[in-house]
């Protein structure tokens, strides 16, 4: 039978679609109640949050939450990999660990649901997946990669199961996605799709090899095993990764 | 049109010496003609040791660049695909073990599916659409 929820925190719609039969309203309540605390945590739209204390000073970072340090140390090491392209001080107003904490919480958020026994499930927070096991009764789950100029069509069709998806792009207006070194916005690519074992990890690679532009592609093809990508380049050529077109559906 | 340009350029000599330099920038702006065109360039097909042959086809892009001094050829590889490669092994195989940079270009797709669980998608802009697909979607899977 399963259940499914939606909910909107951290700034976006997370939708929770469990496959499994059985009675899920208390793991969905321990996933939201997560994502909610997240949110009160890291959010820098919350005056409130740890981050916009530590930013205006008033909280020292070895007086937060043990999240909190975990978070930026690994925004710190992704700065480091990505040649500083993914930066959570990019935007030069204090730390901005956004970026990741998104696709960090909903991995994490997985692990909560399958602690609660959930095996088959997808959750997707705003285009950012994490699918586990299959679409019951389907054996994969079929996600869609949004095509980057035509809503309602996709660009390619993948089946997965036990992967995290994430998209970054400029789709209509542009400026989104900032250069660090330029401070000025992303040019020559469409989206970068990046897949692999850990969806904040994966969305931290698309930030910063969107960031890259036209040399993003490039850097996409040297990415650590279990990870695989897409770009779309603003004239419409498709360049991914070997591993990538092996998890398209038929 | 190049005749038009240069009088205007020495009018500017006479009249605003510190001017001039933007305005000659300007004028060789106007008289470049760039020219783009894509091609492929296929490599041997070469043994790679116990694995067989691999073919290795590049995609460059050709700039020609024509102005009053003359014309500027830069060639930039875009793209690489491996049309020929060992199949007793597998592609994917053989690219780990070898850990080559390699990307596969194609032409963008549309395509729209029925039966399509989620969708990834870039949050800012497509926000809204995501999510109207995917309530859409989570609707259909109800009807």
């Amino acid at each position: 039978m399963g259940a499914r929820r939606v909910e909107h925190v951290m700034g976006t719609a997370v939708v929770a679609d469990i496959r499994d039969d059985g009675a899920w309203e208390d793991a969905l309540d321990g996933l939201f109640e997560w994502l909610r605390f997240v949110d009160a945590t890291f959010s820098t739209y919350r005056e409130d949050s740890q981050i916009s204390r530590l930013n205006r000073g008033e909280l020292r970072p070895g007086d937060a939450h043990p999240d909190v340090g975990e978070v930026l140390a690994r925004c710190a090491e992704l700065r480091e990999q990505t040649a500083g392209y993914f930066d959570a001080g990019a935007t030069g107003d204090g730390v901005d660990p956004s970026g990741l904490v998104k696709g960090w919480s909903i991995e994490r958020g997985a692990r909560l649901l399958e602690r609660a026994g959930c095996s088959n499930f997808a959750v997707n927070a705003g285009g950012d997946i994490v699918v586990r096991g299959g679409a019951l009764p389907e054996e994969a789950w079929r996600v869609g990669i949004q095509h980057p100029t035509r809503p309602g069509a996709v660009s390619t069709l993948l089946a997965v199961s036990d992967l995290a998806i994430a998209t970054s792009g400029d789709y209509e207006r542009g400026g989104h996605v900032l250069d660090p070194f330029t401070r000025r916005p992303a040019r020559g690519l469409l989206s970068v799709t990046l897949v692999g074992p850990d969806l904040g990890t994966g969305d931290a690679y698309a930030t910063a090899a969107f960031a890259m532009g036209a040399r993003g592609p490039h850097w996409t093809a040297r990415l650590p095993r279990g990870y695989e990508a897409m770009s779309i380049l603003v004239d419409g050529t498709v360049l991914a990764t070997p591993g990538f077109g092996a998890l398209e559906a038929g | 049109m190049q005749r038009a340009v240069k009088a205007l350029s020495t009018i500017a000599v006479v009249a605003l010496p510190f001017v001039n330099v933007a305005s000659r920038a300007a004028a060789a702006a106007t008289a470049v003609k760039r020219k783009t065109v894509w091609k492929r360039v296929a490599g041997p097909q070469a043994q790679a040791d116990r694995w067989g042959y691999v073919q290795v086809v590049l995609i460059v892009r050709k700039t020609t660049t024509t102005s009053s001094a003359g014309s500027k050829v830069t060639r930039r590889i875009t793209g690489v695909t491996v049309p020929v490669y060992p199949d007793h092994t597998g592609r994917s195989q053989f690219i780990s073990e070898n850990s080559l940079p390699i990307l596969i270009s194609e032409a963008l797709r549309a395509q729209t599916h029925a039966n399509v669980d989620l969708v990834s998608g870039a949050t800012y802009t497509s926000e809204a659409f995501t999510q109207s697909l995917q309530s859409a979607i989570l609707k259909a899977k109800k009807v």
